[in-house]
């Protein structure tokens, strides 16, 4: 007798076996060593509980890089939405689509770059001496200037990086979305002598609020890798000002004390809050 | 109308000036790549200069970036194989199932994604120490497979719905089982929006960072980490080596920006 397996069943208990042992099992573990006082040069430890969430919380340097995080996402999403909006926008409206096809393999290109490449690009063309983007400042004052080795302009530099990858790429997704919408209400706005900007903010975006509500979460989600080209760019520094929480719980665990059980901690309370609040937002948007 | 056309050509202004901006710093790393020391430390940046080939026989005669590169074939390649094998089906199965248990799939695949690097790639290094396998291929295999399958998956969906019904009832009549229809329809018709996928998701791979930095010291460093390393040298900073190598480590995503975008259209324009 043949023994017959439903396709169902054939076909996704490998994978949701597979997923659930790759996702829980280091969860469990990474709870499990925030709960412990392990350091990568001593074999021995023991259980110290909460210890570690409680120091983290009188820890100004992850005080200080949970708003940096919060800084980065906010300025990473807002600025990559708004851009891609406006980009598509005026792509929409001024080319035609041989053109439309050429801009969007362009603005395509930047994304698909690994992450250090483009953090390496940009940080040699911000290089204060010989750098691209930072001649022009230096022909005009005649001397130069060093926008990642000061603190105040430090995060907004290597977020302009992000949001070249990122805005570029999502302005031929909301480009395409514009192209896939009717074209009557368009006519009827215009029939009504509606101004350009009226007719995109009362009758096109709204028409594409599910779409764009769904980028702004990639987004937030993708924001929350920063860590690469934090790393290359500029390490978190001058001082502690670009130290996001993964950055300061990678140099915990890595570059500084090698006291991985500290960095757990910080791993948990991000797992938790990201999963939490992305939950709470994906039921919400998707109702 | 005058006015009209006045905007439309600042409009064009616009995004010629953006277009630059997408591509100029990419072009400018190419073109320092072959050029040599002298002529990238200059005041002035330099348009002109005798083009030299040494940066990449350098690069590419380096020992640690020829290790990289296979490491980074070998565990891209595998992990992303593995992750087609395992999630094209279990996709396949998910487009065909009740709504309710689709949804709740698809949130639990994405929700591996709000996990942040760093919060895997701890557990994971213990675990990999514990059992021996720490900076070995293997491990970098079964670590990245999280991350291919479940992307696999996510976007597989999707292109398997569109895959019209009938097509596949039509062949229940002829008398095609379960399994055949997978493997001689629906896999065939859906081809090019999983191909898609399968290149996303080993660009994803090779690109990755975070988890490769923590769990690979020596022997199974992949190309991202060595390139990076380079970038790190002291103060005699070999700038000519550098752009070569970040010029090397972007090619392979770049070769499939024809099929990705190809499939960014497939799936705007039917889904979302």
């Amino acid at each position: 007798m043949k023994i017959r397996i439903s396709l169902p069943a054939a076909f996704v208990t490998p994978t949701v076996l597979v997923l659930g042992v790759l996702a829980f099992v280091p969860t469990i573990f990474a709870v499990n060593i925030a709960l412990e006082n392990r350091d990568l040069s001593h074999d021995d430890s023991h259980y110290v509980w909460l210890a570690n969430f409680v120091s983290l919380f009188s820890d100004r340097r992850f005080v200080n890089s949970i708003g940096v995080s919060f800084v980065w996402e906010v300025l990473t999403v807002t600025t990559t939405i708004a851009a891609s909006v406006l980009l598509a926008i005026l792509m929409f409206e001024a080319t035609s689509p041989r053109i439309r096809n050429i801009l969007s393999l362009l603005f395509i290109m930047p994304v698909l770059l690994p992450r250090v490449s483009a953090a390496f690009v940009w940080k040699f063309a911000f290089h204060p001496l010989f750098g691209l983007a930072t001649y022009p400042y230096k022909a005009i004052f005649g001397q130069s200037i060093d926008l990642l080795a000061n603190p105040s302009t430090a995060l907004a530099t290597v977020a302009l990086v992000d949001t070249w990858q990122w805005a570029l790429f999502f302005s031929v997704i909301v480009l395409k979305l514009l192209e896939s919408l009717p074209p009557q209400p368009f006519e009827a706005a215009k029939l009504d002598h509606a101004k350009t900007w009226e007719i995109y903010a009362y009758v096109a975006l709204p028409m594409l609020r599910a779409p764009l509500i769904s980028l702004t979460f990639v987004k937030m989600i993708e924001s929350l890798r920063s860590f690469d080209l934090i790393y290359v760019m500029t390490r978190g520094g001058p001082g502690i000002t670009t130290e996001t929480l993964d950055m300061y719980a990678f140099s915990q665990g890595f570059i500084e004390a090698g006291n991985i059980s500290y960095a757990s901690s910080m791993a948990v309370l991000m797992m938790i809050g990201t999963t939490v609040a992305f939950t709470i937002l994906w039921k919400r948007v998707r109702g | 109308m005058k006015r009209r056309r006045a905007s439309g050509w600042i409009a064009r202004g616009v995004l010629v000036a953006v277009a630059a901006f997408a591509v100029v710093p990419v072009l400018w790393t190419l073109l320092n790549a072959f050029k040599n020391r002298v002529d990238i430390v200059t005041p002035v940046p330099l348009l002109f200069f005798t083009p030299t080939l040494d940066n990449f026989r350098y690069v590419l005669g380096r020992a640690s970036v020829e290790a990289g590169l296979l490491n980074s074939i070998a565990i891209s390649g595998a992990s992303v194989l593995i992750g087609a094998i395992l999630g094209l089906p279990t996709a396949y199965a998910v487009a065909r199932s009740p709504r309710k248990w689709a949804d709740d799939l698809q949130f639990f695949v994405l929700s591996l994604r709000f996990l942040p690097p760093v919060a895997i790639a701890i557990p994971l290094m213990v675990i990999w120490l514990d059992l021996g396998l720490y900076d070995t291929r293997l491990s970098m295999i079964v670590t990245y497979t999280l991350l291919t399958l479940s992307t696999i998956v996510w976007l597989a969906v999707p292109a398997f719905k569109r895959v019209p019904r009938e097509v596949e009832e039509a062949a229940i009549v002829d008398g095609y089982g379960p399994y055949a229809i997978f493997f001689l329809i629906a896999l065939p018709l859906a081809g090019r929006s999983l191909i898609g996928a399968i290149a996303f998701s080993f660009v994803l791979v090779w690109n990755e960072f975070l988890i490769a930095l923590m769990l690979t010291t020596s022997d199974a460093k992949t190309l991202p980490i060595v390139a990076s390393e380079l970038t790190q040298l002291g103060r005699d900073v070999p700038w000519g080596i550098l752009n070569a190598s970040v010029i090397l480590l972007s090619l392979p995503p770049l070769l499939f920006i024809g099929i990705l975008s190809g499939f960014l259209n497939t799936v705007v324009t039917k889904k979302l």
